[in-house]
């Protein structure tokens, strides 16, 4: 009986203890699978799942003709994770440093890991060093090679069992894992300085997902930058012991979306065209700098737009203060004779004067609100037509012609040819020049006589084209057009850009009228016969205006400049030419300097362009040698 | 009175048998079939994975030689290499350039003309 009751209580003791160990592995498991659930299951999908992020590729930009002038090809950012590396810093830096071409000794440095304090407080290793970035695919190849291969410094015969596994494991993580790559994109720009300023550069940016992205800092890439850059892709999925993706256990699958190509109306020709006389120009009269720009005045659309010196946008070292700045848009000059333009344009069409009027130039010296206009050095004018006064730029023409014209009504004109204020191209630093083309209330007692001659008035590089081309146009001022189109990666448009017009400024009887006068400009009795076409008519005007330095006039240095258009009947070309400071100094003119740089660039233009020639001009005798093109229409 | 053992049949009951080997070919055969069918994801998985490393790799190819081809058509290289080799070229003067004027279509006069002139004279003379 007793014993009986001995075996009854040893199985109740037994059943007890199993009881005991189920209700403390029940216990553990709600443990696990209730309350610490959401923890466990994020350390879990952190364990197994990884997620990658997909850049997306940056678009190109491209000419009129659909010529690559910047594109992204695919490199590498090359990266180490110091936990797996160990001791072996020197094995590693010795292998990789000539294969990247960095120091050794920075690179060993930047192979050991960096412990910092978190927010928390806790303790935490760096895991990611970038080791180079924009590193091209063949490298990173060598780079794989050496490191599958990297001879490490153990002895591993002196190691015990355990220790020679463990160093088993360890090597191979090493030489796997330790130095990895992420894909990264470098920006080409195939035709190097070519439409430097238009095109501009890109930086990089550190994103949050470690990745480096690119992102425009000036030109089209910094004011297109939203839609160049597009929207990067992700990928969330199952990973193996070997960090490489399960694909059926992908998670979220949101794809990149590649940035959009632009499409400018920039022609790459023409462009280079422009560059390689502007360079032989700056060669032959070492100015401070050369701006040169071709419009279509009918459209707006520029077909080029060069500023030297100028930089290599593969290479950031050549920017600096000097090649930087685009001139075209943000530099501020007095536009000199050129201005004589706007003036008369705006008399002849308040028909203050007629171009057959006649002005006195008072040989060459007048006296104005207690100051002395003088005309050019040698020019001691009498009575000049209206239209001479353009021919010969004269300054008293010009000043009395203005004076009749009145402030209000030259300041009027001033506007609505489009001066003082922001011509909306899509680049970045455009200055609208507003604070140089002041409202007469603020004009001094002689301003009606000085700004008539370009002089007291200031305005950039690209508002003197436009109002010449308005000129060209019929009297119709555009907006400047440098973009054509948006276009996808598989060439579809997204967005179509058109010509504008901002508004007429002078009637089409008063444009055929300046355009006529314009004309005699060119001729041998003009300030620019050196601009003057075998085989089309040009019209146009030189400038010439004294820079000024430390608040004067400098004697020695101008900046000097033409603006012309042709075939003068037809305009197909405007075309705009601007020296600051050549080293003729006092001897330089807009026409004798500028005339002929213009000449070379409409010539290149005309042939490339296939522009029809002025029929009216008398023709050689030679007969045509080369059958080629149709009539473009 | 139940029966003796001994006066029971021998012979073995087919029925039972069968469906208990069916019911274990079709649990084996659907444990075999999903092992196979995680296999054929797997692989597929890896082949879609690869078929998309290639697919980057070959994009990253055709940008490379896009960029290559963009070097060579560029007019800067173009000049370049036009000056290295001397050979002389220079852009046509406008009047070396004969214009042809293009013909505007105009519409035929008579629709069936040419269907007439492809008669045979002896369709004609009927």
């Amino acid at each position: 009986m007793i014993k009986r009751q001995q075996q009854f209580n040893r199985a109740l003791l037994l059943l007890a203890l199993v009881a005991l160990a189920f209700i403390g592995l029940g216990f553990r498991l709600v443990d696990l699978q209730v309350w610490r659930h959401d923890e466990l299951a994020a350390a879990a999908e952190k364990n197994s799942e990884e997620k990658f992020w997909q850049p997306a590729r940056r678009g190109d930009i491209l000419d009129a003709n659909g010529n690559l002038l910047a594109t992204s090809v695919p490199v590498e950012t090359v990266w180490a994770n110091p936990l797996l590396i160990g001791n072996q810093q020197a094995a590693i830096a010795r292998a990789l440093a000539p294969i990247l071409r960095v120091n050794e000794t920075d690179l060993y440095q930047k192979l050991f890991p960096r412990v910092w304090k978190n927010q928390k407080g806790e303790s935490v290793t760096n895991r990611y060093v970038v080791l180079q970035r924009k590193v091209a695919e063949e490298t990173w190849q060598k780079i794989r090679s050496a490191m599958s291969n990297l001879p490490l410094a153990a002895n591993e015969s002196e190691m015990s069992k355990t220790a020679r596994a463990n160093f088993k494991v360890f090597s191979r993580n090493l030489r796997q894992y330790a130095v990895a790559a992420e894909p990264d994109q470098l920006r080409v720009y195939p035709n190097g300085a070519l439409a430097a300023h238009v095109l501009g550069f890109v930086g990089t940016q550190e994103t949050t997902n470690h990745a480096a992205e690119l992102f425009g800092y000036d030109g089209i890439e910094k004011s297109f930058n939203s839609k160049l850059s597009g929207a990067s892709g992700w990928r969330v999925t199952g990973v193996d012991s070997r960090n490489r993706e399960l694909v059926a256990l992908r998670d979220e699958d949101v794809q990149a979306h590649d940035g959009l190509s632009v499409v400018l109306t920039i022609d790459s020709v023409v462009q280079h065209i422009v560059e390689t006389v502007l360079a032989d120009a700056m060669k032959e009269h070492s100015p401070v700098s050369i701006t040169g720009i071709v419009t279509r005045p009918r459209t707006g659309e520029i077909l080029a737009l060069a500023s030297l010196p100028n930089f290599d946008p593969n290479n950031l070292s050549t920017i600096n203060t000097n090649t930087e700045p685009d001139r075209v848009i943000s530099d501020v000059m007095e536009p000199g004779s050129t201005f004589k333009t706007i003036v008369i344009s705006g008399a002849l069409n308040e028909h203050v004067v007629d171009l057959n009027d006649t002005v006195f130039c008072e040989n060459g010296v007048f006296h104005y609100g207690g100051i002395i206009l003088h005309d050019a050095e040698h020019d001691h004018f009498g009575n000049l037509t209206v239209e001479q006064v353009l021919q010969k730029s004269s300054n008293i023409g010009a000043a009395k012609i203005g004076i009749k014209l009145q402030a209000h009504k030259l300041y009027d004109y001033m506007t609505d040819f489009g001066l003082g204020e922001f011509t909306g191209i899509p680049l970045p630093n455009e200055v609208s020049a507003k604070n140089f083309v002041r409202p007469p209330n603020k004009w001094g007692k002689y301003s009606i006589a000085q700004i008539p001659m370009g002089q007291g008035v200031a305005v950039t590089r690209l508002q003197m084209i436009m109002a010449v081309g308005a000129i060209a146009n019929g009297g119709v001022l555009m907006r400047p057009m440098l973009v054509k189109r948006l276009q996808n990666r598989d060439g579809n448009v997204v967005q179509q850009y058109e010509p504008q017009a901002v508004r007429r400024v002078i009637s089409e009887t008063t444009a055929k009228e300046m355009v006529e006068a314009l004309k005699t400009v060119v001729t041998k009795d003009g300030t620019a016969p050196m601009a003057a076409m075998e085989n089309y008519t040009v019209a146009g005007k030189t400038g010439t205006a004294q820079k000024v330095v430390d608040g004067k006039y400098a004697s020695d240095k101008f900046v000097i400049s033409f603006i012309g258009f042709f075939p003068a009947d037809d305009p197909q070309i405007c075309i705009s030419i601007v020296m600051d400071a050549p080293k003729e100094g006092g001897r330089a003119f807009g026409g004798a300097l500028c005339g002929p740089v213009f000449k070379k660039i409409a010539d290149g233009c005309a042939s490339y362009l296939n522009i029809p020639p002025d029929e009216n001009l008398p023709q050689p005798n030679s007969p045509p040698t080369i059958v080629a093109a149709r009539e473009s229409h | 009175m139940s029966k003796n053992r001994k006066s029971q049949s021998a012979a073995i009951r087919f029925g039972p048998a069968l469906a208990a080997l069916f019911a274990c070919l079709t649990i084996a055969g659907a444990a075999v079939g999903y092992v196979w069918q995680k296999s054929e994801i797997y692989q597929l998985g890896r082949q879609i994975r690869d078929q998309e490393n290639r697919l980057a790799q070959l994009q990253g190819d055709d940008k490379k030689l896009a960029e290559q081809l963009a070097i060579l058509h560029s007019p800067v290289m173009l000049d370049r290499r036009a000056r290295e080799l001397k050979l002389g070229l220079s852009p046509a003067q406008p009047m070396q350039v004969v214009r042809l004027a293009e013909p505007l279509a105009t519409p035929p006069e008579n629709k069936n003309l040419t269907r007439q002139l492809a008669r045979r004279p002896d369709e004609m003379a009927q």
